[in-house]
């Protein structure tokens, strides 16, 4: 083999060795590549109508500026089709974006992976689940598109286990982490309009996360949003950790959680987004005693400590609330973020091209 | 053997060339910052280590900057005023 900076040049006989290829130039994530050959690159560019040194974003403490070729190989090696480069590209523009400060979600022992949440005509278009078998394996764009975030994350911004990735343990979000929201079919105000986007507009959200925890609850909208909101409030999360509580005066101290709500729409005919999140609000949350036995807090439990209830999100706004997952209306996810929101933010851009 | 010409996904740290401070001769009379990345204990152990400095090698004072996040890198401001007002550094993470 021989290399220039943005080349290697290679040789081999047949698909097995084509594969090894990736593996021996440590591109991988542990499974099979798809060679990023320079005219597979270069479809995919054309695809997006992308030039190949167009900055896609810059990540200034380890020194590197992300081009758009860059981004292009390793959605080829991920396995995307050339037509998902568009939602590869803005999703890596939102995690290069400051407020995302990719730094600490990549590099952290919090072991973040990278949720993108894709909205808008682009997620029918592209085939992208936002249904059954939600987090599952069994669909190209989802996993391929996810996947290819974080060989972005791993190739082109350092992010390799042992060195900049000092994740403790991880999740198997690291491998591929993308899903769509259902938003045509549900009266819910889309994530990204919420977000400031119009309703025909395409985008993608990404936010630094810890694994979906699934609820398992059937009944009423108020006895599932009861179970999402204990399940959410429980000891070990980012958000229950200090750092992140008791701080009520500086919100940013605090993180933001995803809550994914699967089923009919019309068993919350009689709620709107708004309405879920301020219940949610109200109900994540955990006495003074509790966090003091977990010793997020320092000092004797007062007896009252029981009763002195600290909410763990800093405003309705900070929950990302999600349309998606199966018809069946009896599982949900809770999302805690990796960290506070001073430590990463969610983003969202327009996809657009 | 067919020969195949691959786009390199990775890249490469972009670092123009510079030299470092030179070393201080002595600690004495030593203006001392201290960067908190305001994870727990950070504190407990920079201030431990000032005090330290201060008895053993008399340093002539101490100007401290806590950052919002650990995981932030430190605002620029901050790094040139401690440029400005220090003679050394130290940068301490807790846990």
């Amino acid at each position: 083999m021989t290399q220039s900076k943005n080349t290697v040049t290679t040789h081999w006989d047949d698909i097995f060795d084509a594969v090894e290829r990736g593996y021996e130039l440590g591109w991988t994530d542990g499974l099979p590549v798809i060679p990023p050959t320079t005219d597979r690159v270069a479809a995919f560019l054309a695809a997006a109508h992308c030039a190949p040194g167009e900055i896609i974003g810059e990540l200034p403490e380890r020194r590197r500026i992300i081009t758009a070729d860059k981004v292009a190989a390793n959605a080829v090696m991920a396995g995307c089709r050339p037509e998902y480069l568009t939602v590869v590209l803005a999703a890596a523009a939102a995690m290069l974006a400051p407020e995302f400060n990719l730094v600490g979600p990549s590099s952290s022992m919090g072991g973040a992976a990278i949720l993108a949440i894709v909205n808008g005509p682009i997620a029918q278009e592209l085939n992208i689940n936002s249904r059954n078998n939600l987090f599952g394996p069994g669909n190209r764009a989802n996993a391929t598109i996810g996947r290819a975030l974080r060989l972005v994350l791993m190739n082109a911004c350092a992010a390799i286990p042992g060195l900049f990735d000092r994740s403790v343990i991880g999740h198997p979000g690291k491998y591929t982490y993308c899903i769509a929201e259902a938003d045509t079919e549900t009266h819910w105000t889309p994530l990204h309009v919420e977000r400031g986007f119009p309703p025909g507009q395409s985008a993608v959200t990404v936010f630094a996360a810890e694994g979906p925890r699934q609820v398992r609850s059937v009944g009423r909208p108020d006895a599932i949003l009861y179970a999402i909101a204990d399940v959410a409030s429980s000891l070990g999360t980012s958000l229950s950790t200090s750092g992140s509580v008791g701080d009520p005066e500086q919100g940013i101290r605090q993180g933001e959680i995803a809550v994914t709500i699967a089923g009919s729409s019309s068993l919350w005919q009689d709620w709107s987004k708004a309405d879920v999140r301020s219940y949610l609000h109200a109900h994540i949350r955990r006495s003074a005693a509790d966090l003091k036995r977990a010793q997020v807090f320092a000092g004797e439990i007062e007896p009252a400590d029981e009763q002195n209830y600290l909410t763990l999100i800093p405003s309705p706004d900070d929950i990302l609330l999600i349309f998606a997952g199966g018809e069946e209306s009896n599982m949900s996810s809770v999302i805690p973020s990796w960290g506070p929101k001073v430590a990463s933010a969610a983003v969202t851009k327009e996809i657009n091209r | 053997m067919p020969e195949y010409t691959l786009l390199n996904p990775t890249t490469e740290p972009l670092i123009a060339p510079f030299d470092g401070a030179p070393r201080l001769p002595t600690l004495a009379g030593a203006r001392l910052g201290i960067i908190d990345d305001s994870k727990r204990n950070a504190d407990v152990l920079l201030e431990e280590l000032a005090e330290t400095l201060r008895t053993r090698y008399e340093i002539a004072g101490v100007q401290w900057h806590r950052k919002p996040s650990a995981s932030r890198p430190a605002d620029p401001s901050a790094i040139a005023a401690l440029a400005k007002d220090c003679d050394a550094v130290v940068i301490a993470i807790g846990d």
